[in-house]
């Protein structure tokens, strides 16, 4: 039983549209876009974010530094005022205190060295409305000097005499107008505080402007994406289950084709045995007959006519005998003659006779009732796997035995050839006899390693036996 | 008085070749032709022919079972069975179904007159092609399998038994002819069957066959 011969059966199947590649490439661009379109988001808002951050700080840090500087700058002039003051009315107390008066001085210029270099030094942007505050405030001190100068410069009596109008005349009023002038800077710097505030609110609401819009096309092509896969799976299962049940339904048609031609095959087979056995078997065996009454009728005939008619009856005889092979192959009448338990004895019997396999049949147990296609199912598999052993195996022993229960009959044959790797491979023969049993419900094993000889089994479910039956 | 024959052939150019045969002969003539097996055992039933000469393989109802119904209901009719082949299969269900003698067809008209002849005297026939078939056969079973010709067994007496009762005898005729009691040749032909592995007569006359005891 082996089957060297390995006939790969190809069985194309008809043609199904493959999905559509633009759908796959218009997904995987809208997949693309989209991760794209995040990522590319993410990274701007982390930057702007960034520097937003950047700006506060900067922001915060001139603001903080203006503060001091101003504080600063504001304490000096107040010293600087103080110590005029102070001036002033050392001159009305103690004129003698020259080397106070002289320290008194050496301070002041120093006072204004320090403003002057505050006013020099304040952290600018150097636009317009702070350069004006700016100047402003410097005017204040300048003519806070100057009237200062200017009372240095008098004589201590005028000094004394007119200190009390002096100060009230023009100290108070400049000092107002520098506290006025400070002011003036602190609320600029509010506003200008109030204004980058204003300005990172609006790059923030640009931010968030920007990114709500990113999240809006993100979402909507997601969405898309999410349709057009849904499409395309949707697209894919129909396709798949209509594939699957042409599959299905090409598959049950091949077996009942399958099925059929087996069917016809045999009928075939039978018809053309019955009219090789009816018609020329029997007018040859009647022909023999005849030759035979006319050899015993010419008594004594002519050498010639002797040879003429022994070479026509050993033609005839092998004419008998090839008619009687070729009818047996296509249909062995034994089994209508004898049934199906000598039909495999006689057939093991004549594979031992013109092979090198000795078969042995063990048929005491097989039932005589059984319907014709199931004896031509055994028969027919028995003779098969019969033939694959002697082609192929190199055999010495076969057996064939069936095993007979109430609702199934089952056939087996096994060697002692060489084997076969039975996972792999399978001949057109195999095909052939798994077809058959599968035909009517059986199942069918192979089972064979190389080395290991053969063993081939088929199990036939038997039909409910019909009250007519036997 | 004449041998009465019936011919069952399913095969009107094979019954008229065998006609010939059988009314060539001066001791026997053909009282019926069937067609097919039902015929042959109604008109059997009817005739009570001394000889049915039955085709193996008919339509309706095959040789053998209408062999099988002949000799249940007329055991004095004897069957000359015909057949395509030499396969100890057909042989031995022929033979079970109580046929006397078994002819290929290829050598009918040579050997139907002897073998009608033998089978109305009680007697086994086979075509001598037959035994040699047989005896191909069982010899290359002996050869491949190694096994022993169970035939050497055998002592001499029980060849001889052997012989005798493969021919057609009844134990009692062999008691008489070999001059033992019947209770011997029973137990031989026991033994026989032991020794030589065989289940009822029809066997012991195949293997007489296949030795060529008996043609």
């Amino acid at each position: 039983m082996s089957e060297p011969i390995g006939i790969a059966t190809d069985v194309s199947l008809p043609e199904v549209p493959a999905p559509s590649s633009t759908l796959r490439w218009l997904l995987l661009v809208i997949c693309g876009a989209l991760l794209a379109l995040l990522f590319g988001s993410g990274l701007v808002a982390v930057q702007l974010l960034e520097q937003m951050y950047g700006q506060q700080q900067a922001v915060t840090h001139a603001l903080a530094e203006r503060t001091q500087m101003l504080s600063g700058l504001w304490l000096s002039i107040q010293s600087y005022n103080q110590a005029v003051q102070q001036f002033v009315a050392q001159a009305n107390v103690e004129r003698a205190n020259a080397e106070q008066a002289e320290k008194t001085r050496r301070r002041l210029d120093q006072l204004t060295v320090e403003i002057d270099e505050g006013l020099k030094s304040y952290p600018s942007d150097r636009d317009a409305a702070e350069t004006a505050l700016l100047d402003g405030m410097q005017d204040v001190f300048y003519q806070q000097r100057t009237f200062y100068i200017s009372v240095l410069a008098a004589k201590p009596e005028q000094r004394r005499r007119e200190a009390q109008a002096l100060i009230s005349q023009n100290m108070v009023p400049l000092q107002k107008q520098t506290l006025n002038w400070s002011e003036r800077l602190r609320t600029w710097n509010g506003q200008r505080l109030q204004q980058a505030d204003q300005s990172l609110v609006r790059e923030f609401g640009t931010l968030q402007g920007r990114l709500s819009r990113t999240l809006t096309i993100s979402f909507g092509s997601g969405l898309l994406l999410m349709l057009v896969s849904m499409a395309y799976i949707l697209r894919l299962e129909r396709q798949t289950q209509n594939r699957y049940v042409q599959l299905a339904r090409s598959q049950h048609e091949l077996q009942r084709l399958s099925a059929r031609l087996l069917d016809a095959q045999e009928t075939e087979r039978r018809s053309i045995s019955r009219e090789l056995h009816d018609e020329i078997g029997q007018s040859l065996g009647a022909l023999l007959v005849d030759i035979g009454r006319l050899s015993a009728t010419v008594s004594n005939p002519p050498s010639q006519v002797r040879a003429q008619l022994d070479n026509m009856k050993s033609v005839t005889e092998r004419t008998v005998q090839a008619v009687r092979n070729i009818a047996l192959l296509l249909r062995p009448s034994m089994l209508d003659d004898l049934g199906l338990a000598a039909a495999l004895e006689w057939q093991g019997r004549e594979v031992s006779r013109r092979s090198e396999i000795e078969v042995a049949v063990e048929s005491d147990n097989v039932p005589e009732e059984l319907p014709d296609e199931y004896k031509i199912c055994i028969y027919r598999l028995v003779q098969e796997a019969l033939n694959n052993a002697v082609r192929h195996s190199g055999a010495r022993n076969a057996k064939v035995s069936l095993e007979h229960s109430a609702q199934s009959v089952a056939v087996r044959v096994s060697d002692d050839g060489h084997g076969f790797d039975a996972g792999r491979t399978r001949g057109l023969g195999i095909l052939g006899m798994e077809e058959r049993v599968k035909r009517l419900g059986g199942t069918f094993t192979v089972e064979s390693k190389p080395g290991h000889g053969a063993m081939l089994k088929a199990e036939l479910p038997l039909p409910p036996a019909s009250p007519d039956s036997l | 008085m004449k041998i009465r024959v019936l011919l069952a052939d399913d095969h009107t150019l094979m019954r008229a070749g065998l006609r010939m045969v059988v009314d060539a002969q001066p001791d026997l003539t053909v009282i019926g032709e069937a067609n097919d097996g039902r015929e042959a055992v109604a008109m059997a039933r009817e005739l009570k022919p001394d000889i049915v000469v039955m085709d193996i393989g008919m339509p309706s109802l095959n040789g053998i079972e209408a062999a099988r119904q002949i000799r249940a209901g007329l055991p004095e009719t004897q069957i000359v069975m015909l057949s395509m082949h030499s396969d100890e299969g057909y042989i031995l269900r022929a033979l079970k179904a109580g046929a006397k003698a078994y002819l290929l067809k290829d050598s009918a008209e040579a050997d139907l007159a002897r073998a009608v002849r033998a089978a109305a005297a009680g007697k086994s026939f086979f075509s001598p092609a037959v035994g040699k078939v047989l005896l191909e056969d069982y010899m290359r079973k002996l050869e491949r399998t190694g096994a022993e010709d169970s035939y050497e067994l055998l002592s001499p007496r029980e060849r001889e038994i052997l012989q005798l009762v493969a021919e057609g005898k009844s134990s009692k005729e062999v008691a008489h002819l070999l001059n033992l009691s019947t209770y011997t040749v029973e137990t031989h032909r026991a033994r026989i069957m032991q020794k030589l592995n065989l289940r009822g007569i029809p066997e012991l006359i195949l293997y007489a066959v296949r030795k060529g005891f008996i043609s």
